[in-house]
């Protein structure tokens, strides 16, 4: 390796790294200076630094839990996507492949229609624990097939039990009123509005999601190589498996129970961050959850400030219009990194 | 549509417009029956200004769910029902015997037109919902309540359509179910006596209004915020409000129906004393959660009490004005 080349391979590593940082910094400061009731910047400031003259609530009753929300769901969704990409070596695969979004739905429709369980409260933690189970439920079918080394039989798992899931989950919400409210509400992805009692547990769980998610990131480089090679690198292939998927689980279980299903994010952040860091997982992990972070903080914002003054445009369609031009933008310029 | 139907609904609107302009405003006037009795045949203009033409009287009626309750309430046994929630479980059916009745559908949209032209209707009685405040009705939707208008197309195929105009004043769309409940059949004493009921409740919710005083919010809320009803713009609402019930009304103008307030504008939709909650969406305790809404006087006296849909005929006006009476009593001023 010549030294000028590795230089020049360094600055642009620190220069994107330095990018995503301030588009972090402006997007959070963003997040809370604008939005759909128009609070002067010194107001905003004066609230923040002194929450008793916050008297309509707005900044710490709003804006403060969903910049927050934003940078955790946003963050554990471009992380998990590049994992999931990363163990399934396919650039199409999403975090809710393994049947976590249906798996948090289901469990929210089956609290509302055997419990009677319609708050927004409620339905956070069905939805915690209905992702986790069905993540374990793919996982476990996926090593009957005793074939870790090829992600197939995983894709084929997620794909058949989030079609049976949602099969359930049609069944009850056609049959009975009170289910099909429950899902109703919760199934709307969104930051604003959404009650925050399951932010410790999930927080934790996050945290320990991204944890291994870091813990993972050396088998991933050895998968992108193939596992047959991998294998040869002296990587034991279930664990790699094993922890990938859990933390795959742990921070996508823990995003969709904060803000309900957000697509895309999982899709395209960690695309984008493969163009400004590379494919080494040690970088693309963490680019991947900072450009994740950036992107949901900023659609959110800007769903606020185009609606009007009064309402606000949900985050999801921002997301699918403005992350959608961004997205091809990027595959135009950029050839996507190979896995 | 070929030019025939072409023809009849333009002839259609005609005949409306003339009888609307012949009876000035058209508020509250008593149903009678519409269609002329001819020596044999049957025949009715809705209130999309279509006119249909039998050879005898509809016998086997069928249709959705919220016109089917207004024509159970005056007597008249359908033959089959489509809903946009499940039917059986649909509590506003819990006082009516639906064993004869076939159970078409129990999801927007999701009709099983095999059943539905099992049953043989003769006519098929629906919604349609207006545009805006003009009442403009959209003739590229479909009727509510139906998916789309290929479908529709094949439920004319199966029996001509009737539709409710749900839109504008209350009055009208009650007595536009009475007047097709008539049409259909039903005892005139039956509607009136209901209609007699419901002038009793409207004089006792007008007392209960002006005695409380109470300001009445009717919204409906979920993660994107408070949906604040418009009262001009709701019937029922409109309703209340010419009987002399406070309710909250920030802009008359602008969209039509109601106004969404994203949660950081919560604070706008304050001064109600009383809050009429849909029973869809965020409930009392989602809302307590909101932080720029949780102050909400009403909300912290407990003084939100559930608004469920229910149908437009004059018995259940009734009940429901009769139960807002004794909300307006029984609450206190926040």
């Amino acid at each position: 390796m010549s030294s000028p080349a590795f230089a020049v391979a360094r600055r642009v590593r620190v220069d994107a790294w330095v990018l995503l940082g301030l588009a972090l910094l402006l997007a959070v400061v963003g997040s809370l200076t604008l939005g759909s009731n128009p609070v002067a910047p010194g107001t905003v400031l004066q609230a923040l630094l002194d929450p008793s003259t916050d008297t309509d609530a707005v900044i710490w009753g709003s804006r403060v839990p969903r910049t927050l929300l934003g940078l955790l769901v946003g963050g554990c969704l471009g992380v998990a996507g590049a994992l999931m990409q990363g163990q399934t070596g396919n650039p199409l695969a999403d975090p809710g492949l393994f049947g976590v979004s249906s798996g948090a739905s289901l469990a929210v429709v089956l609290g509302a229609y055997l419990l009677g369980f319609n708050s927004m409260t409620a339905s956070l933690f069905l939805a915690l624990g209905g992702a986790l189970v069905a993540s374990v439920l793919v996982f476990g079918i996926a090593t009957l097939s005793r074939d870790l080394a090829n992600p197939v039989p995983l894709a084929i798992a997620g794909t058949a039990v989030t079609a049976l899931l949602n099969a359930v989950i049609s069944f009850l919400v056609l049959t009975n009123a009170s289910s099909l409210e429950a899902f109703r509400v919760w199934v709307v992805g969104s930051l604003g509005g959404r009650a925050l009692d399951a932010l410790p547990p999930a927080l934790a769980l996050a945290l320990v999601g991204l944890v291994l998610a870091f813990a993972n990131a050396r088998s991933l480089n050895s998968l992108t190589l193939g596992t047959e090679l991998a294998q040869g690198l002296g990587e034991t292939l279930w664990r790699a498996r094993l922890v990938g998927l859990s933390a795959i689980t742990l921070t996508t279980a823990s995003a969709v129970a904060l803000a309900g299903p957000i697509g895309f994010i999982g899709l395209t952040a960690p695309h984008a961050a493969r163009a400004l860091v590379g494919g080494n997982h040690f970088r693309l992990l963490p680019a991947s959850g900072l450009v994740g972070a950036v992107t949901l903080l900023v659609c959110d914002t800007v769903g606020r400030v185009i609606g009007g003054g009064q309402a606000e445009v949900p985050v999801g369609v921002v997301l699918a219009t403005l992350g959608g031009v961004a997205f091809i933008a990027i595959v135009r310029r950029t050839k996507l990194a190979a896995l | 549509m070929n030019l025939t139907k072409k023809l009849s609904l333009i002839l259609g609107a005609l005949v409306t417009v003339l009888a609307l302009a012949a009876c000035g405003s058209g508020a509250g006037t008593p149903a009678t029956s519409a269609s002329a009795p001819a020596a044999s045949g049957w025949s009715y203009t809705d209130d999309t200004g279509a006119t249909i033409t039998l050879d005898h009287k509809p016998e086997r009626v069928a249709g959705f769910a919220d016109q089917v309750l207004s024509l159970l309430s005056y007597g008249v046994q359908p033959v089959a029902v489509f809903g946009r929630v499940d039917v059986k479980n649909d509590p506003r059916f819990a006082g009516y015997d639906l064993s004869q009745v076939k159970i078409v559908g129990n999801a927007y949209g999701e009709i099983d037109l095999e059943a539905l032209a099992e049953a043989e209707p003769d006519l098929i009685v629906t919604a349609v919902y207006p545009s805006d405040r003009e009442g403009t009705i959209d003739a590229k939707s479909p009727y509510y309540g139906l998916k789309d208008l290929e479908q529709q197309k094949k439920i004319l195929d199966i029996a001509p359509v009737a539709a409710v105009k749900v839109g504008g004043k209350g009055l009208d769309v009650i007595e536009s179910n009475a007047k097709l409940a008539v049409a259909l059949g039903a005892d005139q004493a039956k509607v009136d006596a209901d209609r007699a009921a419901f002038a009793t409740a409207s004089t006792k919710l007008t007392a209960a209004a002006g005695e409380s005083g109470l300001e009445v919010t009717v919204m409906y809320a979920d993660a994107d915020g408070i949906y604040l009803v418009k009262p001009e713009d709701e019937p029922q609402t409109q309703l209340y409000k010419s009987l002399g019930v406070k309710l909250t009304e920030l802009k008359p103008e602008g969209p039509y129906y109601w106004d969404i307030y994203s949660w950081e504008n919560a604070g706008t939709v304050m001064s109600g004393d009383i809050i009429l909650l849909s029973v869809e969406g965020f409930q009392s305790d989602d809302l307590k959660k909101q932080a720029t809404f949780a102050k909400h006087p009403a909300l912290q006296a407990g003084q939100v009490f559930p608004n469920a849909y229910s149908s437009m005929d004059y018995s259940s006006q009734a009940k429901l004005m009769d139960q807002l009476a004794g909300w307006l009593t029984e609450s206190k001023k926040v």
